[in-house]
Parts: C-alpha cells; structure tokens; sequence
C-alpha cells in the first residue's frame, strides 16, 4: 500500500439538510484525502483552486420537497455560477452520492435523465449487490465483479427518455454500478453513472456507510471475504486515481 | 412584520370557586377549580387582576404535560383491602432509588431528571443519553403530523440537552388498534382506522428521521383494541455530547436568542390539550392543537446549535416544546427573572394575540443564553447555517418574568409565589384477580399449527415494511441493525451503535407488555425492566453500566381502579431497578389516554415502555440473534415457568386468563453477569431474547438467517416443574436467552454457568433446512424454514 501523504484535496459541499457529511468525511480522510467541509452560504469559486474532489453528500438538500437535489443545483449556480463546470473541464472529479447523485443530474453533469420515485412508491433502506459494470472507471478500480453498498432512498429510480437510451448508456460504458435486484425500478437496473471522462460519478448506493467490515450485515462478512469493506476499496480507488496523475 | 400587544385584564378576584371552574373550562385551561382557587389567592395577594396572557403562562406551567402532577400527588393505595399512603410515585420509585444507584456506581450517571434528558458516561470523555416522549393525542387526530413533530420534539430535545448534544439515534413505539379491524366495530364517527393511524404515523416518524439525518434503528409496535381510540406514538431520541458540555447554568445578564422556525397559529395549547381526554368532539375542536413539521429548518437549527456549542458560544439551551415560549423562555428566567419582548419574535402569520405568541408551539424553535459579547459570531453562525435568529430578551437578578409587547407589560409574574402547583389527592386501588395457575391446555396434537399461527399474529409478524421505510444507516454508526443476519432481515435483539471517535458503543433496547399489566401489573413492571436489561447485555452492553427510561401511559387516572393499576406497576419497576443496580435516568408518562363515547370511558391498558442504553466495551464484540455455523449446538439459560398468562399462544388459542410468569430478578442478574463474561470473551455465535411467542418463536427467528437447520429436544429443557411440550414452547417466561455455542466451548460455559440453569437443547445443521422439535422420541413440530418465514415476513405488507 502507498503511503498516504495528504496529497490529495477533497471538498464536500454541505446543503441545508445535507446529512451524509459526517461518514463521507470519514471515509474520505481515512483513506488518504485532507478533507474540506463548507456550508453552501460559504462557498466562493476560489474555494475549488487546488481541489481535486468535490464531493456531494447525500442528504435531503432544502428538504427536496420540489424535485430532489433541483433547489441545491440552482443554489450551486447562484454561489458558484460554473465554477463546478470548469472544476471538471481542468481535470477536476466530481462525486455524488444519493441527494448527491440527484444534484450531478440536476447540474447536467451526467448523462441525461432524472432520478424520480421509486415504483413501490416507498423509502426503501436496505443493502443491495451491485455488478460493476464500467471496469475501467476510476472509481471502481480494486472492486470485484460484485459488490454490495446500502441504499437509503426514495426518489432513486434511474430514468432516461426512454429505456433504449439507458441501455444504451450501458453499451457505451456510462454505467458503472448496475443492481442485482432492480427494486426501484430503474431503466436499465441503473444504480451508477460516469460521464465520458470518467470523472464524474454519481451513484445511489452509500458506500461511506460500508468503509469497516463491522458495518456489514452478517457479522460472518469479514470471514467469508478476503477483500476489503467495499467502501473503502472504492474511495482508495478514486484517491489512487488522483494521487497517480500528479506523481 | 412587527406585532402589537393585544391582551385583556380578566377579573378573577371576585368570583366564586363555580365561576372559577367555568372561566379555566372557557378559556379551556385545564385547571381544576382546586388549581383555580390557587390562582385567585395569588391575584388577591399581589392585589391585582390577571391578564390572559398570564393565566395561559399559569395553566401551562401547572399542566399535567409539564408539573407531572398526577406522578407528585399523594395516592391514597389499597391492595387488597390493605391501605397505604404513596406520597409521590415519581419521588418514592424512580428518583429515590435511581439516586441510590447513582451513588453507589460514582461517574456512571452524569446528569439525571432535571436536564432534557439524562447523561451516562461512555468512555470518561464522552456522555450518551436517551429520551422518549410520546405525542399520543395529536397521532390520534392528525398521524401523519403528530408523528411528525412527535419525532421532531424528541429530538430538540437532545439538541437542548446539555449544551447541545448530538442525536446520533432513534427510535419509535407504537401501540394500535388491529390492522384488520372492520371499521363498523369503530364505536364512534371520527376516530380514524388503525391503518390509517399506522400509516400515517410511521410516515410522520419516516420523514422527519430521515430528513434529520438521524437513524432510526430501534422499536415495537404493540396491538390492542383499546388503542383504536388512543393510539400511543413513543418516540425516542439517544445523543452524545463531550462531559464538558453536559453542565449549564442560567446566570443574569445574558442574552435570551431564538433560533429556527417562526412562530405561527400551529399548536396553541397543546400542552393544556393533552392533559386532558380525547372525546367524539376532539377531531372537529383539537384541530390547531396540532404543529406542523418541518425538518430542514430543525437540521439548519442543529448545525447551528452543535457549531455553537464547539465554539462554546452557549451557557444555556433549551428547546420549544409543548407550551413553547412559555415553557421554553420562562423556565430559563423561572430562577434569574429577565424581560421578554414579543413584537421582536418574527411571526408565520399576522393576528396573533399576545399569548398566542407567547404559548405558541410552533415547531424547530430553539431557546439560547449566551453572553451579549458572542452575539456576532451566533450571527455568523445564523447566516451559515441559513437559520433566522434574533435575540427576544435578557435575564437579570429581579426574580420576575416579565414580558413586553410592543411597550406595554402583558405578563409580569413572580415565580417564587407560582414555583409549587398545589398537590392533587387521588385515590388508588388493585385487588389482585382470581388467575389459574394454568389454563386448560389443548394437547400437542396441533404444536404444528400453532407455531404458524403465533408467527402469523400481528404481535410476532415482521416489522420489515416498516422498518424498511425509516433510514436505519445514515451517519453509518449502525453496527447492529434492526434487520441483520445473513440475508439481512431478521429480527434482532436491540440496536448497537458506535460513536464518532471512541472505541467504545452503546446499546438501545426495549420493552413493553401491555398483556401482562391486563392480568399483573407489578410482574409487566418487573418482566418489561427485566426484557430491557436482557436485550442490552444480550447483544454485547456491561450489566454494570445500564440506565433506564420509563414512560407511562394510561387512561384516566382519577378512577381509582385504573391508577391502582399504575401504582402496582411503579413499584414493580422501583424494585427491578434496584435488583440490577440499573437507574433511570430520564422518563415521562402520559395520561388521559381514554375516550368518551356512549357516556362510557374506554380507557387502554396501563401501558409501560422500558426502554435503556448499555455501554458497549467493544464494538466488535457484539452478539446478533441470527444462527450462524452448521454444528452448533444451541443451548437455553435460565429456567422456564410452568406458566402461560399473557402469552401471544395464550391468546391466540383463545385460551382462558391465567397467571403470568414470575420474574426473579436476583437469579436473572446473575444469569447476566455470566453471560456477559462470555459474550466478552467471543463465545456466544448468537443469541436470542425468549420472549413474545416464547421458545418456539425465538428459535425460528433465529432460524431465519436461513444458513442452517435446527434440532431441538425440548425434553432437556431447565423447568421449574415439568412442562407440557405447549408451556415449554410457547411460555413467555422471563430471564430466558437461547445462545448458539461453538461445540468445543461448551465446558468453558458450563464453568462459568455452573450452579445456574443452562439447558442444552438442540444443534444446527446442514443436513436439512427444517426447525425440527422433538420431545425425546416423539415429533412435536417439523417445519420448512422457509415456509415458517414466508409467513412471518410477509404478514404486515399485506396491510401496511
């Protein structure tokens, strides 16, 4: 394992009910990342000048009483303007998990399509295998085939204009975590996307709640596992892939 | 928009005690023409009449929701035909002997009975605490909302603790009519359908919880007919905070801020409203006694409060709850006195009256002391945070609370004259029924079918629709979760969370058994505290560090035979507490829980919620109830009663009322200790709490982690006296745990367990997947596991 030098700058933007700070700072740091949390009234474009990661926690930005994550993306425009845009046109990444996932779409940084209610029309919280389909996706690299991460949501049904377009995302490798189960009934079984540059990633499983093996489910995980908790594996991933490009 | 003082004078001096009544019944102030006089007296001293704003601050303070009046009365008790005289529930068995205990474990308990919730130590730096509240009388008219902010309240609540402390947790008790009750045997128009009430509330509690980020990972739901008129909603809050912050002290000279939601004409009165009985007017007249929720303006407030509380900006906080202001501001100015200015509160809504503002509970309101010098930086925070603040007033040295509207006084009232409520003098009686020791049996031909029929009632039935609905994750401290095992749902024993920067957890668990307070109130108060205690040690707490909640709810305790019910529970519970040296350390009680219709009262039954946290030395040494290994073998410790009353089999066989179990606390305990020690040292695979459904049900909830099958021989099984195999699998008695034991570990336990009762029953396997029970030859049950959890997991969906 490399050592861990700080090397690498993330910073997590933090919304009136964002709440998914906490354990994404966590996992952040305990891979290697120095880590920046800073509530959106704070937030100014000069703030992202040496950042590497910008992170969108889950949570319930602004309550998400219109449309998930679409108060937080104008609220992004009016503080930021396009800072977050030219973050990711100089090479930046971006993630988003959960409200996250749902801001990245709000913000037209992901493949077109929105995260609407679930069909069962229900929270569902639960743990949930995801195949891991973009093999080459900087965030994914350690991972197996299959993984498992939480999911806590209620609007995190994956649609395109239509289903074919989905698909089609997956043919052209934008999908990186598909579910095993598609129990929200997303087109597709879309539980991830990149963007073409592999950079942005928005997903709606919690890997930051999968970071130690003792948050597992089956207190026989660690023993019938060789790997590490998946959530650490796929923020070790994307802190490798950033600290690579400036060795 | 600035408001202007709107208040009257209301001449009381003069009336008589009937028209005193007749005004607290008109201005609907729940005060007894006893309260009332009290009042006058006091006008008639100070030679002044009052004004409405200070009659409502009155009737406030002396509510039932906030003086705990009935809790403090003098109770003249009868026993069977034996009279006794309780000064004091609350003094004589809760506060008294918790101090006992407090005394006794030095360091543990760090903040008790006068804080928002009371403090134990976790780990010499950091505290934990636990609250419940129960919001039962706005759930009944309006689930969705009174869940809502029931769940909201109990969570500023941990955020006024010390202060400020951080809710990490929740949980949630619900007690209901049946799901599948018919609505024609709903005995009056307005009263919404268990499933209405079901699904609302466990809404209102879903997107509050989630939204607050806050994890919602322990409960129950009970089911009862009488709940149909009075469901109960218990909602429950635990937090961390560092010792540091635990202390705070009202002083002169401060600055009283407000910070969060605005202040509108949602829940005038809510505390004088639940103080009293819910009639077949309540639906159409109690309407704005309800609050609306939001909970992005209480998550805003949070982050303000707990940055605040890091930069130690705050000397004193508090929330707005029930009587919001009121209770709020002028409990902090109750010793100090200062001045309140209410045109500065920014308002909802134009048109509320002085009092209206003043008594308003309008919901996300925190209340702060801070020096005047920290006002910029709380500004700051304000702004980061997006969160409106202003500063409402000052304390000072004068001893009187008073408060400005607009220029003029509304309210000038000295607290030393109002500090005491009068006592109230209630009446108390419980003849102990006549109770079989047992009720005539079926015979074993049909164990088969009633294993399926007690995990089919709606008391055993999965809560997974439900707990599936409530983000049970977030902030990912959730060790054991609600839902675990190896394919993720099945029942486990109480929750275990670790905490931010420590190597050390804590447990929640819980207990409520309605059902055996029908038959014997002083063992449900034993049994229920014994459940709580068993819970945490089971799943990894040290017996040695426990505090426990109470919470009461009842119907009307003016009726001698309902509150005679009540007294014989509290000493039950004072004498739990003290067997397992196991203090309270924070509790509630809820009363007029009864329904006028017809011109008879249904009351429900005297409802006990136990509810504890243990510490837990190491998180990695915690215990699930799910079978994990082939080859186990599976083993009972502690002895099972030859008894069947208030048993789930009891009633679904529809069998005659017999007597519940005898807990004994000093054997259990013991039992405890033991199996802690080998809990801690890694030989436990898993256990299980026997309880609701008894041998039969804990050994196919254990079952359902669907890795192995099950042999048990219940003929080895540790009885007081011989057990039909009904009794031995279906008895709810209590001190019981089934563990699963790696073979080569069973000498270590029998040393440790030696002179206590542990049976070895049975193994797991993979030979088959089937929960085989024999009685030494002769098969009593023999069943799929599979198809025994397709019946228990998905019973509640078809309704909920």
């Amino acid at each position: 394992m490399m050592t861990k030098t700080q090397q690498a700058k993330a910073l997590i933007l933090k919304f009136p009910g964002t709440n998914c700070d906490v354990e994404s700072v966590e996992a952040l740091e305990i891979v290697g990342f120095e880590v920046q949390l800073v509530p959106i009234a704070l937030a100014k474009p000069e703030q992202l000048q040496g950042v590497d990661l910008v992170m969108l926690a889950g949570g319930f930005s602004y309550g998400d009483y219109v449309m998930a994550g679409r108060l937080a993306q104008l609220e992004i425009s009016n503080r930021l303007g396009q800072a977050l845009h030219e973050h990711h046109a100089q090479g930046g990444y971006l993630l988003g998990v959960c409200n996250g996932f749902q801001i990245l779409m709000q913000l037209g940084l992901l493949p077109a399509g929105s995260l609407t209610e679930n069909t069962s029309e229900r929270f569902i919280c639960k743990w949930s295998h995801l195949h891991v389909s973009a093999k080459n996706s900087p965030y994914t690299q350690g991972l197996g085939d299959t993984v498992e991460f939480p999911v806590a949501h209620a609007e995190g049904r994956f649609v395109a204009m239509d289903a074919a377009l989905a698909e089609q995302y997956d043919e052209q490798g934008l999908v990186v975590f598909k579910y095993a189960e598609n129990f929200n009934g997303s087109h597709a079984a879309i539980a991830g996307l990149q963007d073409e540059t592999g950079r942005v990633m928005g997903l709606m499983p919690h890997p930051e709640r999968f970071i130690k093996t003792k948050q597992h489910y089956d207190p026989d995980w660690a023993d019938e596992h060789s790997e590490a908790a998946h959530g650490y594996t796929f923020f070790e991933s994307i802190y490798n892939a950033i600290t690579a490009t400036k060795a | 928009m600035s408001s202007k003082a709107e208040f009257i004078h209301i001449p009381i001096r003069d009336l008589s005690p009937e028209q005193l009544l007749a005004l607290s019944e008109d201005m609907k102030l729940s005060l007894s023409q006893e309260d009332m006089v009290e009042v006058q007296k006091i006008y008639q001293k100070w030679n002044r009449e009052p004004t409405d704003v200070e009659l409502e601050v009155i009737a406030q303070t002396w509510s039932e929701h906030c003086k705990h009046r009935i809790f403090s009365a003098t109770i003249a008790h009868q026993k069977d035909g034996q009279a006794e005289e309780v000064k004091s529930l609350f003094k004589t068995f809760i506060k008294d002997p918790s101090e006992k205990i407090f005394d006794a474990k030095p360091g543990f308990v760090l903040s008790a009975f006068h804080d928002n919730a009371g403090f134990i130590d976790l780990d010499g730096k950091n505290a934990v605490c636990l609250k419940v509240e129960t919001h039962n009388h706005p759930s009944a008219i309006e689930p969705y909302a009174g869940a809502n902010t029931g769940l909201g309240g109990v969570i500023r609540d941990i955020i006024g603790a010390g202060k400020g402390a951080t809710p990490t947790a929740a949980l949630d008790v619900f007690c209901f009519g049946s799901p599948d009750m018919k609505q024609e045997e709903i005995l009056a128009p307005d009263v919404i359908h268990p499933l209405g009430i079901m699904r609302g509330v466990v809404r209102g509690v879903r997107d509050y919880g989630n939204r607050m980020g806050i994890p919602t990972v322990g409960g129950a739901i009970a089911f009862d007919d009488t709940y149909t008129y009075n469901p109960l909603v218990f909602c429950g809050a635990a937090g961390v905070i560092e010792h540091q912050y635990i202390d705070k002290e009202m002083k002169p000279d401060l600055k009283i801020i407000v910070i969060g939601g605005r202040t509108g004409k949602d829940g005038l009165k809510g505390a004088t409203f639940s103080s009293a009985a819910l009639g077949e007017d309540s639906h159409e007249e109690d309407n704005q006694a309800v609050q609306i929720g939001n909970p992005i303006e209480e998550k805003k407030a949070m982050d303000f409060i707990l940055e605040a509380r890091d930069q130690d900006l705050i000397e004193f906080v508090t929330d707005c709850g029930a009587g919001g202001f009121s209770s709020a501001a002028g409990e902090m100015l109750s010793e100090t006195g200062g001045n309140l200015y209410l045109e500065r509160a920014p308002l909802k809504e134009a048109g509320l009256s002085s009092w209206q503002i003043f008594l308003s509970e309008s919901q996300e309101r925190m209340v702060l002391a801070v020096k005047e010098e920290n006002l910029p930086a709380l500004q700051t925070l304000a702004d980061t945070y997006q969160t409106e603040m202003f500063v409402f007033g000052e304390s000072n040295d004068s001893g009187i609370l008073r408060i400005y509207h607009d220029g003029e006084i509304v309210c000038e009232l000295d607290n030393t004259d109002l500090h005491e409520a009068p006592v109230k003098q209630l009446q108390a009686v419980f003849n102990t029924p006549e109770l079989a020791e047992l009720p005539t049996l079926k015979g074993e031909a049909n164990l088969a079918a009633s294993i399926k029929s007690v995990l089919a009632d709606f008391a055993i039935v999965s809560r997974e629709p439900v707990i599936r609905e409530y983000d049970h994750e977030v902030q990912g401290q959730t060790i054991l979760k609600p839902l675990a095992g190896a394919t993720g749902d099945a029942p486990q024993d109480g929750a275990v969370m670790s905490v931010v920067n420590s190597n050390k957890g804590y447990a929640m668990g819980l207990s409520l058994l309605p059902e055996w307070g029908k038959l014997d109130p002083y063992e449900m108060g034993l049994a229920s505290v014994d459940e709580t205690v068993r819970q945490l040690v089971l799943v990894g707490s040290n017996p040695q560090k426990i505090g426990l909640l109470d919470n009461f709810c009842m119907g009307n305790p003016e009726d001698p035979q309902e509150l005679g019910k009540l007294v014989e529970c509290v000493k039950g519970i004072a004498d739990a507490a003290e067997a397992f040296q196991a203090p309270y350390i924070s509790g509630k009680d809820s009363f007029y829980n009864y329904f006028e219709v017809g011109g008879k009262a249904i009351n429900i039954p005297v409802t006990f919620l136990c509810s504890g946290l243990g510490i837990v030395e190491d998180t990695n040494q915690v215990t699930g109830s799910s079978l994990r290994k082939e080859g186990s073998l599976i083993a009972v410790i502690g002895e099972t009663q030859n008894r069947l009353g208030g048993s789930v089999y009891s009633r679904v066989s529809e069998l005659e009322a017999s007597k519940v179990s005898q807990t004994d606390l000093a054997t259990n305990f013991a039992l405890y200790e033991s199996y802690h020690k080998v809990q801690q040292e890694g030989l436990i695979l898993s256990a299980h709490d026997i309880s609701e459904g008894g041998l039969a049900v804990t050994l196919a909830e254990m079952a359902f982690s669907e890795k192995v099958g099950v042999e048990i021989n219940i003929a080895n099984l540790a009885a007081s006296e011989e057990l039909s195999s009904e009794v031995a699998l279906f008895s709810e008695s209590s001190g019981r745990i089934a563990i699963e034991v790696a073979p080569e570990n069973k000498e270590a336990l029998e040393a440790v367990f030696a002179g206590q009762a542990i049976s070895w029953i049975g193994e797991t396997t993979k030979s088959h997947q089937n929960l085989v029970i024999t009685s030494n030859e002769q098969s009593l049950i023999s069943e799929s596991i599979a198809d025994l959890k397709t019946i228990w997991k998905h019973k509640l969906a078809e309704y909920y």
